[in-house]
C-alpha cells in the first residue's frame, strides 16, 4: 500500500445520509479524490497495490446518522452510504422488490453487508486474478499491455460484453437487480447533482477497459432511484455458485415478470457473472414479451440471452449454465404466489 | 476500545486489526487473510460485526469498538457464547475462535439464528478450516436463548 | 519398551481442554501473538516467474521508501544459509535466496526488512527483477515436464507386488479398468505462515507455529551451521497446520539472518496467497486402478498404478500404494508410483493421511466393482475383508472395518437405498447415496517426558505440540490418570525445543507418542513412594503388596480402604520427579537420540516388519446435484471409525467431525 493523504468528511457523510448534500459539504467533491466508505474494495486493492489512489476522502457517516431508504415520487430512494445489510434488511424492499433484497442478502458475508455501502457496491472491480495480480500484465491496471487472462486460466471471467482487450466478469449482484428495475443513479458532481438510467453508469471494455464508468473524477454517487412498479414483486436473484454461500455468482439471473394468466406482459431481466458490466438482457424480454411463459419459451428467450457469447477455454460452460440460470429464475419467478 | 479510550498516532495506512494486535496488544482479533475472506479478523464496530483487516485505523476513530477481550461482562465471567463454544467443543486449534465468537453474538442480536440453515447462512463469513462447523452451530444454538433471557 | 497403559478412570473421560479458556476470551498465544519489543518487520517478495534465473535487481525504489532497512537477496544474503536438506527418501529440495535460480511461482527470492510492516510492503511492492525467463512445465502433460518411474530411479523405494496380477487381470470375470485424477490441495490453515527470530548473543530463538519443534530447531541450526544447542523454537500453540508447519521451510533461516545482521528481533508474517507457494501441498494425482473379480465378489487382481506432480529435484510422494495393495485380500497385486517432475514447489504431507488420494482411486474403483457385480458396496468389502494384508501375509494388529462399515450404514439408514440411478430425486435435486472405506496407517514415534509430582499436583515437559488435535488436554489427562489425580492438577508444558523431545505431531501419531511417553514417567514416578508407603515402620499401607496398591482420587490406596494421601507420601520423598524416552515397538533402540536430533522417527502403519496396524472407518454421504444448473451439495455424511483407544472422547470426536 502506496502512502496517502487520509481526510475524513463527516459532514459529507451525514448528508449522503440524510439524501440532500447542502452547498457546504459540496466542497469535498474534487476531482484529486478518492472515496472511501465501506473499504471493502478500496483497502482490499491498496492492499497489493492495484489501486494507489493519493488522497482519500473518508465519507462514512457517524453512527448516529441512519442513512435514508424511502419513498420519493416515483419512487423508492437508497442513500449510497446506506449498507447493504440495512437495504437487504428494508420493509419496502423486502415487500416490494424481493429482487434486491435477495441480490443484496445472497452477496458477500454477514460482515461485509454491514460494512459496504450501495454506492461502493456498485463500483466494485473485477475478481479477475490477472487484474489482481501485479505481476501480470493487465490491460485494465496499465493499459496496452495486454491481457494475461486471455490463454490463461478463465473460469470466473465473463463470455457477454468482452472484447479481445479484456474478459474481466463484473461480479456484483446489487447492480443486476438496479438494471432489471431501470433504476437511476444519482451523482453529485462539482457543478452539482445529475441524474441517469443505473444502465448508462458501467462501461463495457471495448478497448478502453481501465475505463469502467461514465463518471468523471471525483464524482460521487448520492443515491439510488428505483421506479415504483408494483408488479415487481414477483420477483427473484438467483445466485448460482460453487458455494451455498459466500462466494460470488458462476452465473446469476435477476428476474421481475408482469406475469397475467401465464402470460408475459412484461419481463425484466439482469445477468451476473457471465458479463463485463451489469447486464440488461433486452433480447431475453423481447422473446418473452407477450408469450406465454412455457419451458421452451424460457430457452429460447435464454437462448437469445446469450447469442452473441464469447467463450475462452474454461468458461466455455457459461453460455449454457447461464442460459440454465436464467431458464430457472423465470420458472421459479412464474411460480411465485401473485 | 472495549469501553475505554486510545490515543495513537499511526500511519494512515495502519489498519484497526493491525493497530489492535501491534499497538494495544489486543491479540485476540487474529490475521488470516488481510482481506476480509476468512471473518478471523471480526470485531464489532458500534455494535455490528465488521472486518478490522479492511477498517483503517483512522475510520475508526470516534467509534465503539468491541474486541474478543472486551466480551465477557465482568472479570472472571464468561459470555454466553464464549461458555457455549467451551461446552460444545466449537473450536479445534482455536485461531479463527475469536472471530468466530463476537460474530456469532452480532449474530444473535441481528435475529439470524433461528435454524441451523439461518445460523450457517449468516455465519459463512467465519471461517474454520479445523471444520468445527457443526459444533459452532451448536455453540450459538446453545447461546441464544441464555442471551435473549440477558 | 512399551507396556500397555492401565487407564484407571481419567483416561476415556470425556476432558473440557486445557486451553479452552483462553481460546474463547482471545488470550491464547500463537507465536506472532507474543510481544517481542523493538521487532523490524519483514515482508517476503516472490518470483512472478516459474522457471530461469534473476539477471538484475532493481532496488533503488524499494529502498527508498522510509523506514525501509534492508533488502536481502541472493546477491547479498545468498551465502548466510544453506537450502533445507531434503527429507528422507525425498531427493533434492528446491533453493531460494541461495542461487539467482528460479524453480517455481512464487518462490521467495528476497527479504524486505523495515521499521514497519506497512513500510515493509510498500517496498516489497516496488522491488523490480529482471529475469532469464525460461518456459515453465506445470503439471501433467505440459511439455518439459520429466516422468520418473519411482522404483527406478529410487533404489529406496519399492512398490508393494504379489502374485501376477496382468495375468489374473486377463482372466478376470468382471473387470474394472478406470482412471482417476484428484486436484491440487492446499493446507491453509487459518494462521498465516509467521516466523519472529531474535538473537541473545549467539543463541537464537524462534516464534514459529511448528508441528515438530525439534525438527525446526535442528534443521536451522544445520543450514545456519550453528550448534543445536544454541537455537530454541518456541510454539505454544499452533493455529491449524494440516501437515504445512511439519518441515522447516525456507523462510525461517533468512529471518533468522535477518535479525542477526540487524542486531534486532524481525517478525514476519506472510500472506495468505504466498502461503500457497513458499510451503507444501497436496499435488495432484492421476491414477489407473483395476480391478477384477470373481462374479462371488472375491478380488483376484488389484492393479494401482500413480503418477503425482513434484517440484523438479525432489521425489516426495505420498507412498500411497502402500496402503492400498494391502487393505483388501487379493492374490494377485501389482502398484506402481511415478513421479512427474513440473516447475512447481516441493509438496509435502498434507491432512494426514497424506496417501488419501490413492485412497480416494482405489475406493472409486471398489465402488464401480460393485455396480459391475450388482452388489451392494458393502457387502462387497465384507467379501474382500481380509485379517492379513496380501503382499507378505502380515497380521493386523486390529481389523474393524466391518463393524464401522455396519454401524455407518445402519446410522445413515442404508438399508432404504434404492441403487437404480435417477431413483432418488426431490424436487429439482437429484440424490445419491454412496459409501467408502476409510483407512489410517496407525503410527507412533519415540518421545521423551518428564513428569514432576509434588502435593499440589503434576508437571509435564514436552516438546509436544498443541495444533487443535487436544493434545495438551491428553497429556494432562495421562499424568491424572496415570498418578491418581485430576487433570486440572496437572501443569503442562509444550511447544518448546528445550523441553524433551517428543517427535512429530503428524500422521495422528503424536497421542500414542507423547501419551505413552508420559504414561512410562508416570510408571516411574508411582514406585518410589510406593515402596517407601509399604517400607515405612507406621503408615496406613505399610508392609502391603507394592503390587496391590493404586494411585486413586490423590492417594495410593491399598486393600480394606486403607489409603494415604499425596501429600503425605511426598512427605517422605519429597517432589520427585521422573525422565523418560519411550521406544515403541517398530522404532530402533537409538530412535529417542535420532528425534531429539531432529529426525522423524514416526513408524508403523505398514512399514513394520510383522505386523500391519492400521484404524478403519466407514463414511456414507448423501450428494445433491441440481437437475438444471447442477451445483454440488453434501447435506449429509455419516461416519463411524475405529480409532484405537480414545484418550479423549471429546476432542477425537470433534477431530472426526472436522475431517
Amino acid at each position: 500500500m502506496r502512502p496517502f493523504t487520509y481526510e475524513r468528511a463527516a459532514d459529507l457523510g451525514a448528508a449522503l445520509a440524510a439524501g440532500t448534500v447542502p452547498e457546504a459539504a459540496r466542497q469535498h467533491i474534487r476531482p484529486e479524490v478518492q472515496y472511501l466508505a465501506g473499504g471493502t474494495t478500496l483497502l482490499d486493492l491498496m492492499k497489493i497495490d492495484v489501486m494507489h489512489p493519493e488522497r482519500v476522502l473518508d465519507i462514512r457517516p457517524d453512527a448516529a446518522a441512519q442513512p435514508v431508504i424511502r419513498s420519493e415520487e416515483g419512487g423508492l430512494w437508497l442513500s449510497a452510504v446506506a449498507s447493504m445489510a440495512q437495504a437487504a434488511e428494508h420493509p419496502a424492499v423486502r415487500r416490494d422488490y424481493p429482487v434486491l433484497a435477495q441480490a443484496l442478502q445472497q452477496a458477500a458475508s454477514a460482515q461485509l453487508r454491514n460494512m459496504a455501502t450501495l454506492g461502493g457496491n456498485v463500483l466494485q472491480r473485477t475478481r479477475c486474478h490477472y487484474f489482481r495480480d501485479t505481476a501480470f500484465p493487465c490491460n485494465k491496471r496499465q493499459p496496452g499491455s495486454g491481457c494475461s487472462a486471455i490463454g490463461g486460466v478463465t473460469r470466473l471471467l465473463a463470455v457477454l460484453g468482452v472484447s479481445e482487450h479484456c474478459i474481466a466478469s463484473y461480479p456484483g449482484d446489487f447492480a443486476q437487480a438496479l438494471i432489471a428495475l431501470d433504476a437511476e443513479v444519482e451523482v453529485l458532481a462539482p457543478e452539482g447533482p445529475r441524474r441517469f438510467p443505473f444502465s448508462q453508469l458501467h462501461r463495457l471494455p471495448g478497448d478502453t477497459p481501465e475505463i469502467e464508468t461514465t463518471l468523471r473524477p471525483g464524482e460521487l454517487i448520492t443515491g439510488f432511484h428505483v421506479p415504483t412498479l408494483p408488479w415487481a414483486r414477483r420477483s427473484l436473484y438467483l445466485k448460482v455458485r460453487d458455494r451455498e454461500s459466500y462466494a460470488f455468482a458462476l452465473a446469476s439471473a435477476a428476474v421481475a415478470l408482469d406475469l397475467r394468466d401465464g402470460v408475459v406482459h412484461e419481463a425484466r431481466i439482469g445477468l451476473g457473472g457471465v458479463a463485463a458490466a451489469p447486464w440488461r438482457a433486452h433480447e431475453a424480454e423481447m422473446v418473452l414479451q407477450g408469450q406465454e411463459l412455457t419451458e421452451a419459451c424460457a430457452g429460447q428467450a435464454a437462448e437469445a440471452a446469450f447469442a452473441g457469447a464469447v467463450a475462452h477455454d474454461d468458461n466455455a460452460f457459461k453460455p449454457e449454465l447461464g442460459r440454465r440460470t436464467l431458464v430457472r429464475a423465470l420458472m421459479q419467478a412464474a411460480a411465485m404466489e401473485p | 476500545m472495549n469501553g475505554d479510550d486510545h490515543r495513537l498516532q499511526l500511519d494512515p495506512r495502519v489498519t484497526l486489526l493491525d493497530a489492535l494486535r501491534e499497538e494495544l496488544g489486543l491479540t485476540g482479533a487474529k490475521k488470516g487473510c488481510d482481506h476480509g475472506q476468512c471473518g478471523a479478523c471480526t470485531v464489532l464496530v458500534d455494535g455490528r460485526r465488521e472486518l478490522s483487516c479492511l477498517i483503517l485505523a483512522a475510520s475508526a476513530e470516534g467509534r465503539e469498538i468491541t474486541t474478543i477481550e472486551g466480551l465477557a461482562a465482568a472479570e472472571g465471567v464468561l459470555h454466553p457464547m464464549q461458555q457455549a463454544f467451551i461446552d460444545q467443543d466449537a473450536f479445534q486449534c482455536g485461531y479463527c475462535t475469536p472471530g468466530q465468537i463476537v460474530s456469532a453474538v452480532s449474530c444473535v442480536q441481528e435475529g439470524h439464528a433461528g435454524s441451523d440453515a439461518e445460523i450457517r447462512e449468516y455465519m459463512s463469513g467465519n471461517l474454520c478450516r479445523c471444520a468445527a462447523y457443526p459444533k459452532i452451530v451448536a455453540a450459538i444454538r446453545q447461546a441464544r436463548p441464555q442471551m435473549e433471557r440477558g | 519398551m512399551s507396556e500397555m497403559i492401565i487407564p484407571s478412570g481419567v483416561i476415556g473421560r470425556d476432558t473440557v481442554r486445557q486451553e479452552a479458556r483462553a481460546k474463547v476470551t482471545g488470550a491464547a498465544h500463537y507465536p506472532s501473538d507474543m510481544p517481542v519489543p523493538n521487532a523490524a518487520h519483514a515482508f517476503l517478495v516472490t518470483s512472478g516467474i516459474a522457471r530461469g534465473r534473476i539477471t538484475r535487481w532493481r532496488l533503488e525504489a524499494a529502498q527508498a521508501v522510509p523506514g525501509v532497512l534492508d533488502i536481502l537477496t541472493h546477491e547479498n544474503t545468498g551465502q548466510e544459509s544453506k537450502p533445507i536438506p531434503p527429507t528422507k527418501g525425498g531427493g533434492g529440495s528446491t533453493t531460494t535466496l541461495q542461487s539467482d535460480r528460479i524453480w517455481h511461482d512464487g518462490q521467495i527470492i528476497a527479504v524486505v526488512l523495515a521499521e514497519s510492516f506497512e513500510a515493509a510492503r510498500e517496498a516489497a511492492h516496488k522491488v523490480r527483477v529482471d529475469y532469464a525467463e525460461e518456459a515453465p512445465a506445470a503439471t501433467f502433460d505440459s511439455p518439459g515436464v520429466e516422468v520418473q518411474v519411482l522404483e527406478e530411479t529410487l533404489e529406496a523405494h519399492e512398490d508393494p507386488r504379489v502374485g501376477d496380477a496382468e495375468a489374473a487381470f486377463a482372466a478376470g470375470a468382471v473387470t474394472v479398468d478406470a482412471t482417476y485424477g484428484t486436484p491440487t490441495q492446499h493446507h491453509n490453515p487459518i494462521e498465516l505462515f509467521t516466523t519472529t527470530c531474535f538473537w541473545e548473543g549467539d543463541r537464537l530463538t524462534i516464534l514459529e507455529p511448528s508441528q515438530f519443534v525439534q525438527g525446526l530447531a535442528t534443521t536451522v541450526a544445520k543450514q545456519l551451521d550453528i550448534a543445536p544447542n544454541k537455537v530454541q523454537v518456541i510454539s505454544p500453540l499452533v493455529g491449524g497446520a494440516f501437515g504445512s508447519k511439519g518441515g522447516a521451510t525456507a523462510r525461517t533461516a533468512w529471518i533468522a539472518v535477518a535479525a542477526r545482521w540487524l542486531g534486532r528481533p524481525v517478525k514476519l508474517v506472510a500472506s495468505r496467497s504466498q502461503g500457497f507457494t513458499i510451503a507444501t501441498y497436496r499435488a495432484e494425482t492421476r491414477q489407473r486402478v483395476r480391478l477384477a473379480a470373481g462374479r462371488d465378489g472375491r478380488l483376484q487382481a488389484l492393479l494401482h498404478e500413480g503418477w503425482e506432480v513434484s517440484s523438479r529435484p525432489s521425489n516426495y510422494n505420498v507412498q500411497g500404494t502402500e496402503t492400498t495393495s494391502r487393505i483388501y485380500a487379493c492374490p494377485n497385486v501389482w502398484t506402481r508410483v511415478n513421479v512427474v517432475h513440473a516447475d512447481r514447489n516441493t509438496p509435502g504431507f498434507m491432512r494426514a493421511p497424506p496417501d488419501l488420494p490413492y485412497g480416494f482411486g482405489l475406493e472409486s474403483a471398489m465402488d464401480e466393482l460393485a455396480i459391475a457385480l450388482d452388489m451392494d458396496p458393502v457387502e462387497l468389502r465384507r467379501i474382500n475383508d481380509t485379517r492379513r494384508e496380501p503382499i507378505k501375509g502380515l497380521p493386523y494388529t486390529s481389523r474393524s472395518l466391518l463393524e464401522c462399515f455396519d454401524a455407518a450404514a445402519e446410522a445413515f439408514g442404508w438399508s432404504r437405498r434404492d441403487k437404480r440411478p435417477g431413483s432418488l430425486r426431490e424436487g429439482d435435486w437429484r440424490i445419491g447415496w454412496g459409501c467408502a472405506a476409510s483407512y489410517y496407517p496407525a503410527k507412533i514415534s519415540a518421545a521423551c517426558a518428564r513428569v514432576a509430582l509434588s502435593a499440589q499436583g503434576a508437571r509435564v515437559d514436552i516438546a509436544a505440540h498443541e495444533i487443535g488435535t487436544g493434545a495438551w488436554t491428553v497429556l494432562a489427562m495421562t499424568a491424572a490418570d496415570q498418578l491418581g489425580i485430576e487433570p486440572e492438577q496437572v501443569e503442562v508444558h509444550l511447544g518448546d525445543s528445550t523441553l524433551p523431545a517428543a517427535g512429530l505431531a503428524a500422521g495422528s501419531s503424536h497421542t500414542a507418542s507423547i501419551c505413552n511417553a508420559v504414561a512410562m514417567a508416570c510408571r516411574e514416578l508411582r514406585e518410589r513412594p510406593t515402596h517407601a508407603a509399604v517400607t515405612a515402620n507406621a503408615g496406613p499401607l505399610a508392609g502391603q503388596d507394592p503390587a496391590a496398591l493404586r494411585f486413586e482420587g490423590g492417594a495410593l490406596r491399598g486393600e480394606k480402604g486403607a489409603a494415604e494421601p499425596l501429600a503425605a507420601l511426598l512427605g517422605r520423598t519429597g517432589p520427585m520427579d521422573a525422565y523418560a524416552e519411550h521406544v515403541p515397538h517398530g522404532n530402533p533402540p537409538d530412535a529417542p537420540e535420532k528425534v531429539k536430533q531432529g529426525t522423524p522417527m514416526t513408524t508403523g502403519g505398514a512399514q513394520l516388519p510383522d505386523l500391519i496396524q492400521y484404524g478403519f472407518g466407514a463414511q456414507f454421504v448423501e450428494v445433491r446435484v441440481h437437475a438444471r444448473t447442477g451445483e454440488v451439495r453434501v447435506p449429509r455424511i455419516t461416519g463411524a471409525f475405529a480409532a484405537g483407544r480414545i484418550i479423549n472422547p471429546r476432542t477425537a470426536h470433534s477431530q472426526l467431525m472436522g475431517g
